[in-house]
């Protein structure tokens, strides 16, 4: 099985949530509740257990470079944010019961009949996407529609948007194309287009993200981090100073029953 | 999903409903999709409504060119974690650190020390026993609690964790119960007990691992000091956990030295975490503010009173007795300080974000790696030039 992925690019959203809706449906997630949160027309506010495709709305104050169309000093940005089906995978490395596994296609997988929701992917992930469900007790995250890839079926988000915003595919094939997406965009003005997570060298901390994006600013404006990691590649340091401080265990403990032998009576 | 006409939902789809908050018709389908398995009981409960933002999103901090942030939402999850986990990592702690020293006592120790050795190990048994119980009280899911034995993950610290914790529980309770048999029985007894106490080290320290192997800003960032932190910790709060039972004045002299040392210990390392976290201000400020701030106060001054208590000339039994209950305090409050302040920094956006635009990020790990995922350089180690 080849490598599978997304490509989402944030320059050709139109925050039409299809995305999201398509998602509920075809998995069958719960409601989130019809909560109103001010914040533009984000309902949903983040990725978590119910909610697997989240689309986010950003208002800035200053125009896309190369705009000549539209209001003055504004823009809109759109993103529709996924689960990115890391390289290194935070919480597949996290993951004590084995229940989270890379599949086939490349993508990471929760396998709910395993998961005992122990919590610890949740703090694991460097993007804050899996999520435990309270009341449910386990892990949820995108599964890249593992049930529809086996049919060779397009997962349910790519299959609805309506402006090949999402796109699922090959991820050498997914590669090309936003490449030559930013090159248009670039010729077309948008110099700040860029990839977000495409591969290894754009983001050694996760080693490539398999659903990646094009954005026009910085991570940060769409909740995303801008240099992520892996908590795993800085687990070294720590088990050191856990070797370290054994090693300074045993010596108190051997150091105080020697004292309290020769200082007896 | 009633269409026109508005009909009266049947008995059966006023059941479903009430139990499943997906608002799937069944008579539409079957609930056969990958997200149909999670369990509703309360909507609320699962999607907490949020304080409505008032700010005008063009104007608020969204925008502002040196800290965006999305609506100033959090970047990562909040750890789900109860407060059994803080607790866990207390007692875990406790039992490793005085495993350990049943065990440097049965070795070095003379005869007259054995009442000590053996309250050690009892110690750190009941230790062991609590602290896989207050973990399973943590799962989401406690009926699977075995499903930790599974698979043994040597990147995951929980699946490291959960393999200790379980032998090293295991080999002290054979260790207990055939300690003072005679013959082969004897001898497997004492290589169980020898192994558990063995294990009570890593059993100390990973705990702390268990919190820097995460995207938690706080907890990432004092990878080097917490372990060390930790079981400085763990062995201040055995030994005054066993200066509390009474003992006798050779047993003090083994018992004084050891808590002294654990204590002094202690203090330098929480000095060294608070010092660690201070590399980056937005992840040190959930040890100065709100509620992990306060106890995180409270633990330091706890400790500083236990240890001067205790070198206070005099040894009044009262004078002991407080001096080691301080000890004890700070030692909890110091593991829901780490564990509250975890919590906070998850919550602020910038306690992610601008440490990795500083080069706190991959960058510390990656040696070749200059740029940012925009292609834009780190500050670190040379300032940007615009």
């Amino acid at each position: 099985m080849s490598r599978k992925g997304f490509f989402t690019d944030s320059t050709t959203c139109i925050g039409c949530k299809a995305c999201e809706v398509a998602c509920k449906q075809w998995n069958q997630l719960p409601d989130d509740g019809f909560h109103f949160t001010g914040m533009s027309y984000d309902q949903t506010g983040d990725l978590g257990c119910s909610t697997w495709r989240h689309v986010a709305f950003v208002e800035r104050p200053v125009p896309l470079p190369g705009h000549t169309t539209g209001v003055g000093d504004f823009s809109w940005l759109m993103v529709s944010d996924v689960c990115k089906h890391c390289q290194r995978a935070g919480c597949l490395e996290a993951c004590p019961t084995g229940a989270i596994v890379r599949t086939e296609f490349d993508t990471v997988y929760v396998q709910p009949d395993v998961c005992n929701g122990c919590g610890y992917c949740v703090t694991a992930c460097p993007f804050g996407v899996i999520d435990r469900r309270p009341d449910d007790g386990r892990a949820w995250k995108c599964t890249l529609c593992y049930d529809r890839l086996g049919d060779g079926m397009t997962p349910a988000c790519a299959k609805a948007c309506p402006t090949e915003s999402i796109v699922y595919g090959d991820l050498d094939v997914l590669h090309e194309r936003a490449e030559n997406r930013v090159r248009e965009l670039h010729e077309q003005g948008i110099i700040s287009a860029y990839l977000y997570g495409k591969d290894a060298a754009n983001q050694p901390g996760t080693g490539g993200l398999n659903a990646f994006f094009l954005l026009v600013d910085k991570p940060e404006v769409y909740n995303l981090p801008p240099d992520p990691v892996v908590p795993t590649m800085k687990a070294r340091e720590a088990w050191s100073a856990v070797a370290l401080g054994a090693l300074g265990m045993a010596a108190v403990a051997v150091g105080a029953v020697l004292l309290g032998r020769r200082g007896s009576p | 999903m009633s269409s026109s006409g508005e009909e009266e939902p049947s008995f059966l789809d006023k059941l479903q409903q009430r139990s499943d908050g997906r608002n799937v018709n069944p008579a539409l389908g079957t609930l056969l999709g990958e997200g149909a398995q999670q369990r509703v009981k309360d909507l609320d409960g699962a999607n907490p409504a949020r304080t409505v933002s008032s700010s005008i999103p063009s104007r608020s901090e969204v925008a502002s060119a040196d800290a965006p942030s999305y609506h100033g939402l959090a970047a990562i999850k909040q750890p789900v974690w109860i407060a059994t986990v803080p607790a866990y990592l207390f007692v875990g702690g406790v039992a490793g650190a005085a495993s350990l020293l049943g065990l440097v006592i049965d070795v070095l120790g003379e005869e007259e020390l054995d009442p000590l050795a053996r309250r050690c190990r009892q110690l750190g048994t009941v230790g062991d026993m609590v602290s896989a119980g207050l973990l399973i009280a943590d799962l989401g899911r406690p009926e699977r609690f075995l499903n930790m034995l599974r698979v043994f993950r040597p990147t995951s610290p929980m699946s490291i964790g959960s393999w200790v914790l379980a032998l090293s529980g295991g080999l002290n309770t054979v260790g207990l119960v055939l300690g003072r048999s005679r013959g082969v029985l004897g001898v497997v007894g004492k290589i169980s007990g020898y192994s558990a106490a063995l294990l009570g080290m890593p059993l100390a320290g990973y705990t702390a691992v268990l919190l820097n192997n995460t995207a938690v800003p706080l907890w990432q960032a004092t990878r080097r000091t917490l372990p060390p932190f930790f079981m400085a910790s763990a062995t201040a709060s055995a030994g005054s956990l066993l200066s509390l039972f009474p003992h006798s004045p050779r047993e003090e002299g083994v018992l004084r030295p050891y808590r002294l040392a654990g204590k002094t210990a202690e203090l330098a390392m929480g000095y060294a975490v608070e010092h660690d976290a201070r590399r980056a201000p937005e992840v040190a400020r959930p040890l100065d503010e709100g509620v992990s701030g306060a106890l995180w106060k409270a633990s330091r001054a706890c400790s500083v009173a236990g240890l001067v208590v205790d070198v206070l000339p005099g040894r009044q039994r009262w004078k002991q007795v407080a001096a080691d209950l301080l000890t004890t305090v700070g030692a909890v409050t110091a593991r829901f300080a780490v564990f509250h302040g975890g919590k906070a920094s998850a919550r602020d956006p910038q306690a992610t974000f601008k440490p990795q635009r500083r080069g706190h990020g991959a960058a510390e790990v990656v040696p070749a790696h200059a740029v940012a995922s925009d292609g834009k350089p780190f500050s670190f180690p040379l300032p940007v030039v615009r």
